[in-house]
Formats: structure tokens, C-alpha cells, sequence
């Protein structure tokens, strides 16, 4: 044998040859991942391409009938909209990917191997950035798109404000995105024990912000709602938005010289000051690009040892009084099985993932609520709200039940060698998931449904059918999860994401969106007629629809789909997990 | 060679390292020792620069890994407990990436992961993607990245877990071809019969501190020089790990 370490073997290699290493392995793991995707996962392929097609086609259909009607009255409130739109969207993307890049950059096992490689920080955060990048853009152009595309439609803008559509939004989306990132090292660096709370506190005041924003467009406004006077003092309010230093206003800007149509002796003033924003877009990029490799280079490493020093969090000895309170509460014989929740509930509580998801989605929901006076319906109008509202409600709790819920038996199930071996019967373990899931979500859903229907001035009736059904829903949702969880359990996986997304988890979300499109269709559709009848404004022939019978079968027919997605599913599960031989 | 002066590793109030100061020669093979928090994976952390000394400085092969941490991993190969695969990368693949990052030649690569896959023994799931493999195929692979640079020191974190015999046998024959020619291996271990059969040093850590430096023969002197001891100098080299980390640190379950 030679002698080792040998100075031909090895070189420092540039940065350049970094670059396409990094970019070549990311060709060959998008290609691998595609390829399973397409041998194991048609089913979910097909359906994320489907769901995505249908929720662009959704919103462009929106936003042209929107943008008809503004540019037919109010067409100088669109850069408006434009600046407060993409001010939003910039501070949402500068927490998303400094999240992203928290987690692409620090956490995974991936990051603490490129660490012990020869590799350049900055390369490092270049490669995880454009990861961060790909699923911030992702979105935006999802979001955004429809919206410019039916704007240029409407306007009928000239071809290159569609060829500029890109450029302009991925231009964009590099500002808030590289700036997350800068913050997101920094933070690390200098404050690695106050980085959660730091954030959490970046995000509420963000969100704070966003809702106040919003809340003093529409609380201050005292026209008649959708009058033109409504909409010119609406929109006023929007100019705090308009800032000329904001890359939002350097975007709206340009793609609205981009869309003005002129003739074409006109053309080239309008295409040239839009391309003077796109490229006053592009140099900010490129130069903040240059500031995060820098960035990088200094404090990358500095923060990834400060978060491997870290101290982990010192947990409370004893439990605590509510956690007491249900594990003594009840029969003796009932014990273990509230054990399994507390234990579950701890889990619950240490996982800033959910529990920050949990708060934010269903915070939002809660200021929506709240401000839904604001818009003074009428009666019929504001109970179908109602329903969209209770409609919202179970789709959001969906994705939670799919997400967290649906992986816990696939996970218990890598753990069985603790639960297999406790004097515990296995129907306790699926029984305490589907009561943790339940009532987990049942306090917060019902009183989000509950706030809706009392700021949308309901009567008690209309109140008591919404809150019925979202207890139904509930039940539906969580029955669906626990049961489908247990009956296609992924044993070999250690990732809760994953499992989520794989045939069984898409199944899931599947079957509870179906689920709960029949229960408000079912309850809907007969209360929707009876009050239309009730206040003459629906033909005759609809009396059998909405009499107060049909009501009633409505609300029978959505609780005993509960009834069913529940008593189903866990039937199934319960067979499949005695069965189950980890 | 490997050396650690004045190192010491603090988190918060808690001494995780204190003043480590020790020199792994050339052609060493190393072997740290010592019970579950005594501060061997800090150790660790250090010396593959995934954490800085609070003080005190870490070098490989000249390189301190704070102020020049490329420089030092070019001359460093890795091998951690829980070894860390692209899931959607092939073995044959993932040592190509490992082989540019170190920037090897094209041909010289080539011929290193065509040698290191018959020497692991991966040949025959060497075109699979990683997600399918076993923890000790996971870990032969880890080796195989670890050695295809030809690194001038090595460093092992419980290098044995997840191994079948065979594959021990492989890695054991291996770390002695490697350190004759003049490797250095750092190696942390719980595998005290490892430590004895290939170490050519032993270190035991308590509390953050190196209790113990020296070869295993010197251990079994220090033993046997004990006033309670019989003096044939034939304790298992366990029964003295035991002594030792319960003097300077908690009970021994003698």
C-alpha cells in the first residue's frame, strides 16, 4: 500500500466547480424523486397537477371578473391593489424562506454533512437558498399568477407584459427571500436560545400588522359596502403601501407600464420604463445575493456550532395540573387509555410544528371572523357565509388531521417495541389517537363557527345546525385519519411529512375533503331555500326544498355521514392494527 | 496528525471539555473512552468542525478548524454514528459527489470508487437508490466516502454500530492497513474489547476531562500498581475502565 494523503489526490475546488457539483446533484435528486414519483405515486402526481390546475384556473376566474369590474369603475385603485398585494406577499416571504432556510441550512442531517465537507459556506447557503427559493416561488407564482395574467387580459396588454411576467415575479421573489436569509444566519449566530421566540415575535407583528392594515381599510370605511364611494375610501387607506423604496412598488410599476397599450409609436417609453424596473429589480437581487454569500462566508459555520451548543430546553419534572388532572380523572379502568392522549398532548406541546401551524392558521381564521361584520350581508347571504365559513373551518382542520394525525399510528407502529409490551390492549392506542384528534379539535372549531355565525348576526337555530355539523365534521375528519392511519401504516418511515404524503395521507385528504363538501351541501342547500322561501325571493317550485323537514333531513343526513366517516374508518383500522406485525 | 491545545468546550454553565490538550501523531490509531456524557461526542464535534472550542484551538494536519475549516477537511475523512445518505442518490452516485467535493481527479476517482466498492462490498446495490439500504449498508458506504480522498486522518464515531462480523472484520483489517501507511484515526468508542485489540493509544474521558492517556499496557500497569490489587497485572481491561471512571467520576457497578 502507499503512503496515505497524498497531495494528488485531493484539491480545493473553486467555487465555479461548487456551484455545478451542487447543481448536478440537485438535477439527480429531483430526477430520482420524479422518477418514484411517477412508478409509486401517480395517484398523489396527478392529483397535487389536478388540484393545482384547478386552483389557478379558480383564482384567474376570480381575478378577472374582479379586475372587470374595477377597471371598468375604479381603474386607478390597481396599482393600489397591486403595492398592497405584493407589500403582503414580501413580508410573507421573507419569514417563509428564512423558516425554510433555518431548517434546509442548520437542521437536517444533510446540513451537518456538508459541514464536515470541504465545501465554501457560501456555496452551502447558495445551494440550500435555491432549494428555499424554488418552494417560495413555487407559491408566488401560483398565487400571483392568475391574478397578472387576467390583469393583462382585461387590459388588453401587448405580448411582452406576458413575456416579462417571469422575470419580474422571480426577480421579485430573490429580494424577501435572500433578505429572509440573511436574517435567518444572523439570528442563528447571535441568538440561538432566542431564535424561536425572536421569530415568533417577527412573526406577530407582522401578522399584527397585515390585520391592522386590513382592519383599518375595511372598519373605517362608512359608505355603503361595494358602492364606488366604499371602494375610493377602501383603497385610499391602501397608500400606506405605495412606498417608491419597496421592490413591491418597483414590481407593480413595471408590470403596469409593461401592460399599457399604446400604439406602437408610443410603445417604447412604456416597454423601456418597465424594463428600468425590472433591472433596478434584478441589480437589488443580485446585489443582496452578494451580501448573503458574504453573510455566509462569516457566519454560517459560526451558527451552526452555536445550535450544536445549544443547551436542550429543560422540561418541568412534574406533570403538569392538567396534565394530572386527566390522567387521574375517571375510572381506574380508563387509565391507560388517558395516558396514551397525555402522553400524545406533551408531544402536542413540544412541537413548535404543530402547535405554531395550529395558532396561525386557525388565528387568521379567527381575525377573518372577526371582521366579517364589517361587510353587512343579507340575511340568506350571511348564513351560505356561515357555511363557507364552517366550510374553511373543516378544510383547515383537514390539512391538520392529515398532516399530524394520519402519520401518529404509522409512527407509534416504529415505537411498538414500548407500546406492544404494555398491559395495554391495541384498541386502546387507536381509540386514545382518535379522542386526542376529536376533541383536540373540536374546542377551537366549534368556537371559530360559533364567533363566525354571532358576527354574521345568525339566529340560534342557523347557529345551533352550523355547530352540529362541525361536530359531525370533527368526528368525520378525525375517524378518517386514525382509521385510514392505522389501516395503511407506513412502518418504515420516521418522517410524520412524509407519511403524510404519501398514497395513504393523499387517500386521506381525499376522502375528508369529499367529506366535508357533502356535509355543508347536504345542510346548505335545504337551509339555503328554506330562508329564500321565508323571504319570498324563491320560486314555488323549491317549497319541497326548503321546507323546515328538509332542514331537519339535511342536518340528519350530515350527522350521520359523521356518524359513518367515524364508525367506518375505525372499524377498519382497529381490524388492520390488531393485525399489524411491526 | 490531530492536536487539540487548551481546548475547552463550554455549554452555558456546563463544562462539556476541559483543557483537552492532546497530539495524535501520524500513523496513530487513537481510541477515546469514556462513559455516556463524559464528553467524547463534544470531542468530536470539535475535531470535524461542526462545533468550536469556547477556547483553545483544534488542528488537522496544521489546519485549525476554525480559521481554515476547508483547509482541514480536505485532509479529514468522517465516519459519524448515524451515518447521513441522500435518500434519492445511488451508492455509486453519492461517492461521485463526495469524490468532486474533494476535487480528485477524474480517473483517479473513478478507480478509488470502483476499489472501495469491492472492498465494501457494495457492488450489489451500489446502482440502488440509498433509501432502501440497511443501517450497516448505509455505514459501509459512509466508510467507503470517508476513504475514496485518501484522507491523512480519519475519524470514527462508534464505527461499529449497525455492522455485521464480516463487515467488522473488513473495517478492523482496513484501519490497520490504513495506519501502517501512515493514517491517523481518531476513534470514539464503548467497544472496550475494540479499544484493546486495535487502539495504539487509549484516551478516557470523565466529566469533560482526560482521566487517562496511554496505551493499553500502561492502563493494565496502573492497575496493577493499585494498593488492592493482586499485582499480576491481569485484570480485564474492563474491570480498570470501571475503577477509572468511578474514581474520577460516578459509581463503578463493581
Amino acid at each position: 500500500m502507499t503512503t496515505v494523503g497524498r497531495r494528488d489526490s485531493c484539491r480545493p475546488i473553486t467555487a465555479d466547480e461548487e456551484s455545478r457539483l451542487f447543481l448536478r446533484l440537485r438535477l439527480q435528486l429531483a430526477r430520482a424523486t420524479l422518477r418514484s414519483m411517477l412508478e409509486e405515486a401517480r395517484l398523489r402526481l396527478s392529483l397535487v397537477i389536478l388540484l393545482s390546475a384547478l386552483f389557478w384556473g379558480s383564482l384567474y376566474g376570480l381575478f378577472h371578473e374582479a379586475f372587470a369590474f374595477v377597471d371598468s369603475l375604479h381603474a386607478e385603485v390597481v396599482p393600489l391593489l397591486f403595492n398592497a398585494f405584493f407589500s403582503s406577499l414580501m413580508l410573507m416571504l421573507v419569514f417563509s424562506t428564512g423558516i425554510l432556510l433555518y431548517s434546509g441550512l442548520y437542521t437536517t442531517p444533510e446540513a451537518k454533512l456538508l459541514l464536515t465537507l470541504p465545501a465554501a459556506s457560501a456555496t452551502i447557503f447558495s445551494h440550500k437558498f435555491q432549494e428555499a427559493f424554488w418552494f417560495s416561488s413555487w407559491g408566488f407564482v401560483l398565487l400571483g399568477s392568475p391574478m397578472l395574467v387576467a390583469y393583462g387580459v382585461i387590459r388588453h396588454a401587448p405580448p411582452h407584459y406576458f413575456a416579462l411576467l417571469l422575470p419580474f415575479m422571480v426577480s421579485f421573489v430573490a429580494i424577501p427571500a435572500t433578505l429572509g436569509g440573511i436574517l435567518c444566519m444572523v439570528l442563528v449566530a447571535f441568538m440561538p436560545r432566542l431564535r424561536v421566540h425572536a421569530l415568533s415575535i417577527a412573526v406577530g407583528c407582522a401578522l399584527v400588522a397585515i390585520g391592522g392594515l386590513a382592519w383599518s381599510v375595511v372598519s373605517s370605511v362608512r359608505a355603503e359596502t361595494m358602492s364606488a364611494e366604499w371602494f375610493e375610501q377602501a383603497f385610499s387607506r391602501l397608500g400606506i403601501t405605495e412606498q417608491r423604496l419597496l421592490p413591491s412598488w418597483w414590481l407593480s410599476s413595471g408590470l403596469i407600464e409593461a401592460a399599457t397599450r399604446t400604439n406602437d409609436e408610443h410603445l417604447w417609453p412604456h416597454l423601456g420604463e418597465s424594463l428600468r424596473f425590472l433591472a433596478v429589480l434584478i441589480a437589488n437581487a443580485l446585489m443582496l445575493q452578494l451580501a448573503a454569500g458574504w453573510v455566509a462566508s462569516r457566519l454560517h459555520r459560526l451558527g451552526a456550532s452555536q445550535l450544536v451548543g445549544e443547551l436542550p430546553a429543560r422540561r418541568q419534572r412534574r406533570m403538569s395540573w392538567f396534565d394530572e388532572l386527566l390522567s387521574q380523572a375517571g375510572t381506574t379502568r380508563g387509565r391507560p387509555l388517558r395516558l396514551l392522549i397525555v402522553k400524545d398532548l406533551r408531544i402536542f406541546r413540544r412541537d413548535i410544528a404543530q402547535w405554531s401551524q395550529f395558532l396561525i392558521f386557525f388565528g387568521l381564521l379567527g381575525l377573518y371572523f372577526w371582521n366579517v361584520r364589517v361587510f353587512d350581508y343579507q340575511h340568506s347571504y350571511a348564513a351560505m357565509i356561515g357555511f363557507l365559513n364552517l366550510a374553511v373551518v373543516g378544510l383547515i382542520l383537514s390539512t391538520f388531521t392529515t398532516r399530524f394525525v394520519f402519520p401518529m399510528i404509522s409512527l407509534e407502529g416504529r415505537r411498538f417495541w414500548i407500546l406492544g409490551l404494555l398491559p395495554v390492549h391495541r384498541d386502546q392506542i387507536v381509540w386514545s389517537k382518535f379522542l386526542f384528534s376529536f376533541l383536540g379539535g373540536l374546542g377551537p372549531c366549534c368556537l371559530l363557527v360559533g364567533l363566525s355565525d354571532v358576527m354574521l348576526g345568525l339566529d340560534p337555530w342557523l347557529i345551533a345546525i352550523h355547530e352540529a355539523c362541525c361536530v359531525s365534521l370533527c368526528a368525520g375528519l378525525s375517524g378518517i385519519a386514525v382509521g385510514l392511519g392505522a389501516t395503511m401504516p407506513d412502518l418504515r418511515e420516521s418522517s410524520p411529512s412524509k407519511i403524510a404524503s404519501g398514497f395513504g395521507g393523499t387517500v386521506s385528504l381525499v376522502i375528508s375533503s369529499l367529506f366535508i363538501i357533502a356535509v355543508v351541501l347536504v345542510t346548505a342547500v335545504p337551509t339555503h331555500a328554506f330562508l329564500a322561501i321565508e323571504s319570498g325571493s324563491a320560486l314555488s317550485s323549491l317549497a319541497w326544498a326548503g321546507s323546515p323537514r328538509a332542514v331537519a333531513g339535511g342536518l340528519g343526513i350530515a350527522l350521520g355521514l359523521g356518524l359513518a366517516a367515524t364508525a367506518l374508518p375505525l372499524a377498519l383500522g382497529l381490524q388492520a392494527f390488531r393485525r399489524l406485525e411491526p | 496528525m490531530i492536536e487539540f491545545s487548551g481546548v475547552c468546550r463550554t455549554y452555558g454553565t456546563k463544562v462539556a471539555v476541559s483543557d483537552l490538550d492532546l497530539t495524535i501523531p501520524r500513523g496513530e490509531l487513537f481510541a477515546l473512552l469514556g462513559p455516556n456524557g463524559a464528553g467524547k461526542t463534544t470531542t468530536i464535534k470539535m475535531l470535524v468542525g461542526l462545533l468550536r472550542p469556547s477556547r483553545g484551538h483544534v488542528r488537522v494536519a496544521g489546519h485549525d478548524l476554525v480559521l481554515d475549516p476547508r483547509g482541514a477537511h480536505l485532509h479529514l475523512g468522517y465516519v459519524p454514528d448515524e451515518p447521513c445518505l441522500y435518500d434519492k442518490l445511488t451508492g455509486r452516485e453519492f461517492l461521485w459527489f463526495i469524490a468532486d467535493m474533494f476535487g480528485m481527479p477524474r480517473d483517479l476517482a473513478g478507480g478509488r470508487i470502483a476499489a472501495e466498492i469491492e472492498h465494501f462490498e457494495l457492488g450489489e446495490f451500489a446502482d440502488d437508490l440509498a433509501e432502501s439500504y440497511s443501517l450497516g449498508m448505509r455505514q459501509r458506504l459512509v466508510f467507503a466516502s470517508s476513504l475514496l480522498h485518501d484522507p491523512e486522518t480519519l475519524v470514527l464515531d462508534e464505527p461499529m454500530v449497525g455492522l455485521d462480523p464480516r463487515s467488522v472484520r473488513i473495517v478492523k483489517d482496513l484501519l490497520r492497513a490504513r495506519t501502517s501507511a501512515g493514517m491517523t484515526v481518531f476513534m470514539s468508542t464503548h467497544t472496550l474489547a475494540m479499544a484493546e485489540e486495535m487502539a495504539d493509544r487509549v484516551g478516557i474521558m470523565v466529566r469533560g476531562r482526560l482521566v487517562f492517556l496511554g496505551t493499553v499496557a500502561e492502563l493494565r500497569e496502573r492497575g496493577a500498581a493499585r494498593p488492592d490489587s493482586a499485582g499480576t497485572g491481569r485484570e480485564s481491561l474492563e474491570q480498570l475502565y470501571l475503577d477509572l471512571t468511578s474514581t474520577a467520576g460516578g459509581e463503578s457497578p463493581r
